[in-house]
Protein backbone atom coordinates (compact mmCIF):
# COMPACT_ATOMS: atom_id res chain seq x y z
CA UNK A 1 0.00 0.00 0.00
CA UNK A 2 2.55 2.29 1.22
CA UNK A 3 4.60 1.56 -2.20
CA UNK A 4 1.66 2.67 -4.40
CA UNK A 5 0.88 5.57 -2.80
CA UNK A 6 4.60 6.84 -2.36
CA UNK A 7 4.93 6.31 -6.49
CA UNK A 8 3.25 9.66 -6.80
CA UNK A 9 4.29 12.75 -5.94
CA UNK A 10 3.27 14.53 -2.63
CA UNK A 11 0.74 17.05 -4.19
CA UNK A 12 -2.92 16.61 -3.73
CA UNK A 13 -3.67 16.74 -7.26
CA UNK A 14 -2.45 13.03 -7.86
CA UNK A 15 -5.28 11.63 -5.39
CA UNK A 16 -7.60 10.12 -7.64
CA UNK A 17 -5.02 9.00 -9.77
CA UNK A 18 -3.31 7.53 -6.36
CA UNK A 19 -6.83 6.08 -5.40
CA UNK A 20 -7.09 4.05 -8.72
CA UNK A 21 -4.36 2.63 -8.25
CA UNK A 22 -4.89 1.09 -4.74
CA UNK A 23 -8.37 0.65 -6.04
CA UNK A 24 -6.58 -1.64 -9.09
CA UNK A 25 -4.53 -3.33 -6.73
CA UNK A 26 -6.58 -3.89 -3.83
CA UNK A 27 -9.86 -4.02 -5.02
CA UNK A 28 -11.26 -1.59 -2.66
CA UNK A 29 -10.09 1.43 -0.86
CA UNK A 30 -10.19 0.75 3.27
CA UNK A 31 -10.19 3.54 5.63
CA UNK A 32 -6.85 2.96 6.75
CA UNK A 33 -5.74 2.88 2.88
CA UNK A 34 -7.96 6.67 2.37
CA UNK A 35 -5.61 8.27 5.44
CA UNK A 36 -2.55 7.25 4.09
CA UNK A 37 -3.44 8.61 1.13
CA UNK A 38 -4.58 12.00 2.50
CA UNK A 39 -1.63 12.06 4.99
CA UNK A 40 1.14 11.48 2.22
CA UNK A 41 -0.69 14.21 -0.34
CA UNK A 42 -1.26 16.66 2.66
CA UNK A 43 -5.06 16.75 1.29
CA UNK A 44 -7.99 16.88 3.97
CA UNK A 45 -9.73 13.58 4.85
CA UNK A 46 -12.97 14.87 3.88
CA UNK A 47 -12.18 15.75 0.86
CA UNK A 48 -10.48 12.17 0.10
CA UNK A 49 -13.54 10.60 1.35
CA UNK A 50 -15.59 12.67 -0.70
CA UNK A 51 -14.06 11.97 -3.77
CA UNK A 52 -13.77 8.11 -2.84
CA UNK A 53 -17.38 7.90 -2.39
CA UNK A 54 -18.17 10.09 -5.38
CA UNK A 55 -16.77 8.22 -8.34
CA UNK A 56 -18.06 4.64 -9.17
CA UNK A 57 -15.34 3.31 -10.02
CA UNK A 58 -13.94 3.27 -6.21
CA UNK A 59 -15.55 1.04 -3.76
CA UNK A 60 -15.37 0.87 -0.13
CA UNK A 61 -15.57 -2.48 0.56
CA UNK A 62 -13.84 -5.12 -1.03
CA UNK A 63 -14.42 -6.28 -4.97
CA UNK A 64 -14.55 -10.02 -6.25
CA UNK A 65 -11.80 -10.74 -8.38
CA UNK A 66 -14.54 -10.87 -11.67
CA UNK A 67 -16.83 -7.54 -11.22
CA UNK A 68 -19.75 -8.46 -12.77
CA UNK A 69 -21.40 -4.75 -14.19
CA UNK A 70 -25.09 -5.36 -15.55
CA UNK A 71 -25.62 -2.34 -17.52
CA UNK A 72 -29.20 -0.82 -16.38
CA UNK A 73 -29.06 1.95 -19.29
CA UNK A 74 -33.04 2.78 -20.77
CA UNK A 75 -32.30 0.13 -23.61
CA UNK A 76 -30.31 -2.25 -21.54
CA UNK A 77 -33.69 -1.89 -18.80
CA UNK A 78 -36.40 -1.63 -21.33
CA UNK A 79 -34.65 -5.00 -22.69
CA UNK A 80 -34.93 -6.66 -19.27
CA UNK A 81 -31.86 -5.42 -17.25
CA UNK A 82 -33.28 -5.83 -13.82
CA UNK A 83 -34.15 -9.44 -14.84
CA UNK A 84 -30.84 -10.21 -15.61
CA UNK A 85 -29.87 -8.95 -11.81
CA UNK A 86 -32.47 -11.44 -10.69
CA UNK A 87 -30.60 -14.58 -12.05
CA UNK A 88 -27.16 -13.14 -11.45
CA UNK A 89 -28.37 -12.68 -7.55
CA UNK A 90 -29.90 -16.08 -7.68
CA UNK A 91 -26.90 -17.95 -9.23
CA UNK A 92 -24.36 -16.33 -6.89
CA UNK A 93 -26.68 -16.02 -3.72
CA UNK A 94 -25.85 -12.60 -3.14
CA UNK A 95 -27.36 -9.00 -3.87
CA UNK A 96 -26.50 -6.49 -6.41
CA UNK A 97 -23.51 -4.46 -4.68
CA UNK A 98 -22.26 -7.29 -2.90
CA UNK A 99 -19.33 -9.85 -3.14
CA UNK A 100 -19.41 -13.40 -2.81
CA UNK A 101 -17.67 -14.97 -0.09
CA UNK A 102 -15.06 -17.18 -2.30
CA UNK A 103 -14.20 -13.58 -3.13
CA UNK A 104 -14.75 -14.70 -7.06
CA UNK A 105 -17.79 -11.90 -8.24
CA UNK A 106 -19.19 -8.90 -6.96
CA UNK A 107 -22.95 -7.56 -9.15
CA UNK A 108 -23.26 -4.29 -10.20
CA UNK A 109 -25.24 -2.20 -11.88
CA UNK A 110 -23.74 0.38 -14.02
CA UNK A 111 -25.52 2.97 -16.43
CA UNK A 112 -25.06 2.80 -19.74
CA UNK A 113 -22.01 1.53 -21.03
CA UNK A 114 -22.38 2.63 -24.85
CA UNK A 115 -23.53 -0.65 -26.51
CA UNK A 116 -27.26 -0.90 -26.54
CA UNK A 117 -27.18 -2.38 -29.94
CA UNK A 118 -26.23 -5.37 -27.88
CA UNK A 119 -28.96 -4.44 -25.16
CA UNK A 120 -28.86 -6.14 -22.67
CA UNK A 121 -25.50 -6.00 -22.08
CA UNK A 122 -23.33 -7.63 -19.15
CA UNK A 123 -19.38 -6.46 -18.78
CA UNK A 124 -17.25 -9.11 -16.57
CA UNK A 125 -14.39 -7.56 -15.81
CA UNK A 126 -13.49 -5.88 -19.44
CA UNK A 127 -15.14 -8.66 -21.44
CA UNK A 128 -18.50 -7.56 -22.87
CA UNK A 129 -21.47 -10.45 -23.37
CA UNK A 130 -24.34 -8.86 -25.65
CA UNK A 131 -27.88 -9.99 -25.92
CA UNK A 132 -27.50 -11.75 -22.63
CA UNK A 133 -30.55 -13.99 -22.29
CA UNK A 134 -31.40 -15.05 -18.22
CA UNK A 135 -30.59 -19.31 -19.83
CA UNK A 136 -27.25 -18.00 -20.21
CA UNK A 137 -26.25 -16.72 -16.81
CA UNK A 138 -24.69 -20.26 -15.33
CA UNK A 139 -22.40 -20.60 -18.35
CA UNK A 140 -21.30 -17.35 -18.04
CA UNK A 141 -20.64 -17.97 -14.23
CA UNK A 142 -19.44 -20.95 -15.14
CA UNK A 143 -17.01 -19.83 -17.79
CA UNK A 144 -15.59 -16.92 -15.62
CA UNK A 145 -15.23 -18.83 -12.65
CA UNK A 146 -12.68 -21.43 -14.16
CA UNK A 147 -11.14 -18.37 -15.73
CA UNK A 148 -10.69 -16.87 -12.15
CA UNK A 149 -9.30 -20.02 -10.76
CA UNK B 1 -17.58 52.97 -10.94
CA UNK B 2 -20.90 51.92 -13.07
CA UNK B 3 -24.63 53.02 -12.49
CA UNK B 4 -27.30 50.63 -13.13
CA UNK B 5 -30.88 50.26 -12.62
CA UNK B 6 -32.56 48.19 -10.36
CA UNK B 7 -36.46 47.37 -10.33
CA UNK B 8 -36.38 51.29 -11.68
CA UNK B 9 -33.90 52.70 -8.74
CA UNK B 10 -30.54 53.81 -10.13
CA UNK B 11 -27.37 52.85 -8.75
CA UNK B 12 -23.91 53.77 -8.91
CA UNK B 13 -21.74 50.84 -7.82
CA UNK B 14 -18.11 49.63 -8.09
CA UNK B 15 -17.12 46.92 -11.12
CA UNK B 16 -17.47 43.77 -9.95
CA UNK B 17 -20.34 44.31 -7.47
CA UNK B 18 -22.76 41.28 -7.87
CA UNK B 19 -26.28 42.02 -8.80
CA UNK B 20 -27.29 41.06 -5.00
CA UNK B 21 -25.00 42.94 -3.59
CA UNK B 22 -26.32 46.16 -5.49
CA UNK B 23 -29.62 45.20 -4.95
CA UNK B 24 -29.39 44.51 -1.15
CA UNK B 25 -27.84 47.83 -0.71
CA UNK B 26 -31.16 49.33 -2.04
CA UNK B 27 -32.59 47.51 -0.06
CA UNK B 28 -34.48 45.22 -2.48
CA UNK B 29 -34.79 41.42 -0.77
CA UNK B 30 -34.26 38.75 -2.90
CA UNK B 31 -34.28 35.29 -1.62
CA UNK B 32 -31.54 33.36 -1.11
CA UNK B 33 -30.41 29.83 0.19
CA UNK B 34 -26.82 29.13 -0.91
CA UNK B 35 -25.18 32.55 -0.28
CA UNK B 36 -24.00 33.88 2.56
CA UNK B 37 -22.26 37.19 3.24
CA UNK B 38 -19.38 35.65 5.16
CA UNK B 39 -18.11 32.61 2.56
CA UNK B 40 -17.24 32.67 -0.86
CA UNK B 41 -20.51 32.28 -3.08
CA UNK B 42 -21.16 29.08 -4.61
CA UNK B 43 -24.38 29.42 -6.90
CA UNK B 44 -25.94 26.42 -6.51
CA UNK B 45 -29.38 26.90 -5.09
CA UNK B 46 -30.30 28.84 -7.67
CA UNK B 47 -32.82 30.69 -6.18
CA UNK B 48 -31.83 34.18 -5.84
CA UNK B 49 -32.62 34.32 -10.13
CA UNK B 50 -33.12 37.99 -11.43
CA UNK B 51 -33.53 39.22 -15.02
CA UNK B 52 -30.98 41.23 -16.53
CA UNK B 53 -31.07 43.99 -19.43
CA UNK B 54 -27.77 44.19 -21.16
CA UNK B 55 -26.43 47.66 -23.19
CA UNK B 56 -26.95 45.46 -26.27
CA UNK B 57 -30.74 44.85 -25.10
CA UNK B 58 -30.71 41.32 -24.37
CA UNK B 59 -32.58 39.93 -21.39
CA UNK B 60 -31.17 36.51 -19.35
CA UNK B 61 -31.91 35.32 -16.48
CA UNK B 62 -28.89 34.84 -13.84
CA UNK B 63 -27.77 34.04 -10.36
CA UNK B 64 -27.85 37.35 -8.76
CA UNK B 65 -25.13 36.11 -6.32
CA UNK B 66 -22.78 35.18 -8.43
CA UNK B 67 -23.56 38.06 -11.66
CA UNK B 68 -20.78 40.69 -10.98
CA UNK B 69 -21.65 43.72 -12.46
CA UNK B 70 -19.11 44.95 -15.23
CA UNK B 71 -21.42 47.50 -17.53
CA UNK B 72 -24.65 49.89 -17.09
CA UNK B 73 -27.21 47.32 -17.11
CA UNK B 74 -30.74 46.86 -15.66
CA UNK B 75 -31.72 44.71 -13.29
CA UNK B 76 -35.04 43.21 -12.36
CA UNK B 77 -35.84 41.20 -9.70
CA UNK B 78 -39.52 40.85 -9.31
CA UNK B 79 -41.06 39.85 -13.07
CA UNK B 80 -43.07 37.16 -13.70
CA UNK B 81 -40.38 35.23 -15.84
CA UNK B 82 -38.12 35.38 -12.26
CA UNK B 83 -41.00 33.88 -9.88
CA UNK B 84 -41.37 31.31 -12.13
CA UNK B 85 -38.00 30.48 -12.21
CA UNK B 86 -37.59 30.64 -8.40
CA UNK B 87 -41.26 28.89 -8.11
CA UNK B 88 -39.05 26.06 -10.18
CA UNK B 89 -36.86 25.70 -7.95
CA UNK B 90 -38.41 25.87 -4.49
CA UNK B 91 -40.17 22.98 -6.05
CA UNK B 92 -37.13 20.59 -7.00
CA UNK B 93 -35.67 21.36 -3.62
CA UNK B 94 -39.21 21.10 -1.84
CA UNK B 95 -39.58 17.45 -3.29
CA UNK B 96 -36.20 16.59 -1.64
CA UNK B 97 -36.78 18.34 1.62
CA UNK B 98 -40.55 18.21 1.92
CA UNK B 99 -40.56 18.87 5.49
CA UNK B 100 -38.04 21.66 6.10
CA UNK B 101 -40.07 24.32 7.33
CA UNK B 102 -37.82 27.08 5.54
CA UNK B 103 -38.89 25.70 2.10
CA UNK B 104 -42.51 25.44 3.17
CA UNK B 105 -41.97 28.76 3.63
CA UNK B 106 -40.67 29.74 0.10
CA UNK B 107 -43.26 27.08 -1.63
CA UNK B 108 -45.98 29.15 -0.03
CA UNK B 109 -44.51 32.99 -0.81
CA UNK B 110 -44.41 31.37 -4.65
CA UNK B 111 -47.58 29.59 -4.79
CA UNK B 112 -46.05 26.43 -4.91
CA UNK B 113 -48.29 23.38 -4.19
CA UNK B 114 -46.67 20.63 -1.77
CA UNK B 115 -45.88 17.55 -3.49
CA UNK B 116 -49.00 15.09 -3.27
CA UNK B 117 -48.60 13.69 0.28
CA UNK B 118 -48.21 9.80 -1.98
CA UNK B 119 -44.60 11.15 -2.92
CA UNK B 120 -43.83 11.92 0.48
CA UNK B 121 -42.21 9.17 2.22
CA UNK B 122 -43.47 9.58 5.78
CA UNK B 123 -39.78 8.89 7.25
CA UNK B 124 -38.09 11.30 5.29
CA UNK B 125 -36.82 13.93 7.92
CA UNK B 126 -33.83 15.13 6.03
CA UNK B 127 -34.25 18.87 6.32
CA UNK B 128 -30.40 19.68 4.15
CA UNK B 129 -31.06 20.87 0.91
CA UNK B 130 -27.45 20.54 0.35
CA UNK B 131 -26.14 23.80 -0.61
CA UNK B 132 -22.66 23.59 1.12
CA UNK B 133 -22.42 26.17 3.10
CA UNK B 134 -21.75 24.72 6.30
CA UNK B 135 -18.90 22.66 4.17
CA UNK B 136 -17.81 26.20 2.76
CA UNK B 137 -18.01 27.68 6.68
CA UNK B 138 -15.86 24.94 7.96
CA UNK B 139 -13.09 25.07 5.27
CA UNK B 140 -13.16 29.10 5.24
CA UNK B 141 -11.98 27.96 9.25
CA UNK B 142 -9.33 25.70 7.73
CA UNK B 143 -10.49 22.94 9.16
CA UNK B 144 -11.91 20.82 6.27
CA UNK B 145 -14.29 18.43 8.61
CA UNK B 146 -16.89 18.20 6.45
CA UNK B 147 -17.74 17.47 2.97
CA UNK B 148 -20.33 16.50 0.66
CA UNK B 149 -19.96 12.57 0.25
CA UNK B 150 -21.69 10.11 -2.17
CA UNK B 151 -23.81 11.36 -5.27
CA UNK B 152 -26.99 11.53 -6.51
CA UNK B 153 -30.30 10.57 -4.42
CA UNK B 154 -27.92 9.77 -1.77
CA UNK B 155 -25.37 12.81 -1.91
CA UNK B 156 -25.20 14.27 1.77
CA UNK B 157 -22.93 16.01 4.18
CA UNK B 158 -20.34 14.07 6.34
CA UNK B 159 -17.88 13.65 8.56
CA UNK B 160 -14.40 11.74 6.77
CA UNK B 161 -15.55 7.85 7.27
CA UNK B 162 -18.06 8.94 8.88
CA UNK B 163 -16.35 8.99 12.14
CA UNK B 164 -16.15 12.03 14.45
CA UNK B 165 -13.75 13.91 12.60
CA UNK B 166 -10.70 14.69 14.72
CA UNK B 167 -9.63 18.09 12.89
CA UNK B 168 -13.35 19.04 14.32
CA UNK B 169 -13.13 22.06 17.28
CA UNK B 170 -16.55 22.08 18.12
CA UNK B 171 -17.33 25.67 17.28
CA UNK B 172 -20.33 25.02 15.67
CA UNK B 173 -20.03 26.97 12.32
CA UNK B 174 -21.21 25.19 10.23
CA UNK B 175 -24.61 24.62 12.11
CA UNK B 176 -24.55 28.69 12.66
CA UNK B 177 -25.06 29.21 8.85
CA UNK B 178 -26.83 26.30 7.76
CA UNK B 179 -30.36 27.78 6.63
CA UNK B 180 -32.38 24.83 7.31
CA UNK B 181 -31.33 23.54 10.60
CA UNK B 182 -30.17 20.15 9.49
CA UNK B 183 -27.00 20.17 11.77
CA UNK B 184 -27.98 19.07 14.95
CA UNK B 185 -25.75 21.03 17.70
CA UNK B 186 -27.06 19.45 21.71
CA UNK B 187 -25.58 21.29 24.67
CA UNK B 188 -26.04 20.61 28.45
CA UNK B 189 -24.34 22.35 31.42
CA UNK B 190 -20.61 20.86 30.57
CA UNK B 191 -20.29 19.78 27.29
CA UNK B 192 -21.84 20.33 23.70
CA UNK B 193 -21.87 17.49 20.84
CA UNK B 194 -22.35 18.14 17.12
CA UNK B 195 -21.02 15.72 14.15
CA UNK B 196 -21.05 12.91 16.27
CA UNK B 197 -18.45 14.26 18.64
CA UNK B 198 -18.90 15.73 22.56
CA UNK B 199 -16.63 18.62 23.48
CA UNK B 200 -16.03 19.71 26.79
CA UNK B 201 -17.43 23.66 27.30
CA UNK B 202 -14.75 26.14 29.17
CA UNK B 203 -16.02 28.66 31.33
CA UNK B 204 -15.58 32.36 31.46
CA UNK B 205 -13.72 33.69 34.33
CA UNK B 206 -15.84 36.40 34.76
CA UNK B 207 -19.14 35.56 34.79
CA UNK B 208 -19.07 31.83 34.22
CA UNK B 209 -20.72 31.16 31.28
CA UNK B 210 -19.30 27.63 29.62
CA UNK B 211 -19.47 29.78 25.91
CA UNK B 212 -16.52 27.65 23.97
CA UNK B 213 -14.81 24.44 23.43
CA UNK B 214 -10.91 24.37 24.55
CA UNK B 215 -10.33 23.10 21.12
CA UNK B 216 -12.29 26.69 19.78
CA UNK B 217 -9.63 28.25 22.31
CA UNK B 218 -6.49 26.82 21.54
CA UNK B 219 -6.99 27.83 17.64
CA UNK B 220 -6.66 31.45 19.34
CA UNK B 221 -8.67 33.11 17.06
CA UNK B 222 -8.77 36.89 17.92
CA UNK B 223 -11.94 37.08 19.51
CA UNK B 224 -11.25 34.38 22.78
CA UNK B 225 -7.30 35.89 23.40
CA UNK B 226 -7.53 35.83 26.96
CA UNK B 227 -8.00 39.62 28.27
CA UNK B 228 -5.41 40.11 31.21
CA UNK B 229 -5.06 36.36 31.35
CA UNK B 230 -8.65 35.74 31.75
CA UNK B 231 -10.66 33.59 29.67
CA UNK B 232 -13.51 35.66 28.75
CA UNK B 233 -16.82 34.89 27.02
CA UNK B 234 -17.50 37.33 23.74
CA UNK B 235 -20.03 39.30 25.98
CA UNK B 236 -17.96 39.95 29.15
CA UNK B 237 -15.01 40.88 26.94
CA UNK B 238 -16.91 43.25 25.15
CA UNK B 239 -18.05 44.62 28.83
CA UNK B 240 -14.21 44.71 29.79
CA UNK B 241 -13.08 46.38 26.80
CA UNK B 242 -15.64 49.54 26.84
CA UNK B 243 -14.46 49.60 30.36
CA UNK B 244 -11.04 49.64 29.15
CA UNK B 245 -11.59 52.84 26.91
CA UNK B 246 -14.11 54.35 29.20
CA UNK B 247 -11.35 54.22 31.72
CA UNK B 248 -8.77 55.42 29.27
CA UNK B 249 -10.61 58.79 28.64
CA UNK B 250 -10.55 59.78 32.07
CA UNK B 251 -14.75 58.88 31.94
CA UNK B 252 -16.01 57.58 35.24
CA UNK B 253 -16.08 54.06 35.70
CA UNK B 254 -19.44 52.80 35.63
CA UNK B 255 -20.19 49.54 37.56
S1 LIG C 1 -18.12 22.40 14.44
FE1 LIG C 1 -16.54 21.12 13.49
S2 LIG C 1 -17.43 20.60 11.52
FE2 LIG C 1 -18.57 22.37 12.25
S3 LIG C 1 -17.50 24.17 11.41
FE3 LIG C 1 -16.66 23.81 13.44
S4 LIG C 1 -14.87 22.54 13.05
FE4 LIG C 1 -16.13 22.40 11.19
S1 LIG D 1 -26.40 20.87 6.33
FE1 LIG D 1 -27.33 22.89 6.08
S2 LIG D 1 -25.63 24.19 5.37
FE2 LIG D 1 -25.00 22.09 5.07
S3 LIG D 1 -25.56 21.62 2.95
FE3 LIG D 1 -27.27 20.95 4.24
S4 LIG D 1 -28.66 22.69 4.30
FE4 LIG D 1 -26.71 23.48 3.54
S1 LIG E 1 -28.29 1.09 -22.21
FE1 LIG E 1 -26.99 -0.59 -21.91
S2 LIG E 1 -25.44 -0.17 -23.32
FE2 LIG E 1 -26.67 1.57 -23.54
S1 LIG F 1 -28.22 32.13 -3.35
FE1 LIG F 1 -27.54 32.48 -5.34
S2 LIG F 1 -27.50 30.49 -6.15
FE2 LIG F 1 -27.99 30.12 -4.07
Amino acid sequence: MRQIIEGYPKEPRYLLATLQDIQEHHKYLSVESMKMVAEYLGVPESRVFSVATFYKALSLVPQGKKVIKVCNGTACHLRGAPKLVEALEKELGIKNGETTEDGFFTIQTVNCVGACAMAPVVMVNDRVYGKVTISQIPEIIEEERKDAV
Amino acid sequence: MVEVTIDGQKIEVEKGTTALEAARSLGIEIPTLCYHEGLPPDGNCRLCQVEVTDARGRTNLVISCMYPIKGPVEIRTDTERVRDARAFVVKLLLARSPHSPVLQHLAEEYGVEPLDARFVPEDETDLCIRCGRCVRACATLGNNCIEFVWRGWEKEVNTPFKEPSNSCIGCGACAQVCPTGAIRVTEDETTRTIWDRTFDLVACERCGVRFATPEQLKVVSPEFKPVDGRVLCPRCRKLEEARAVASGLGAQEEN
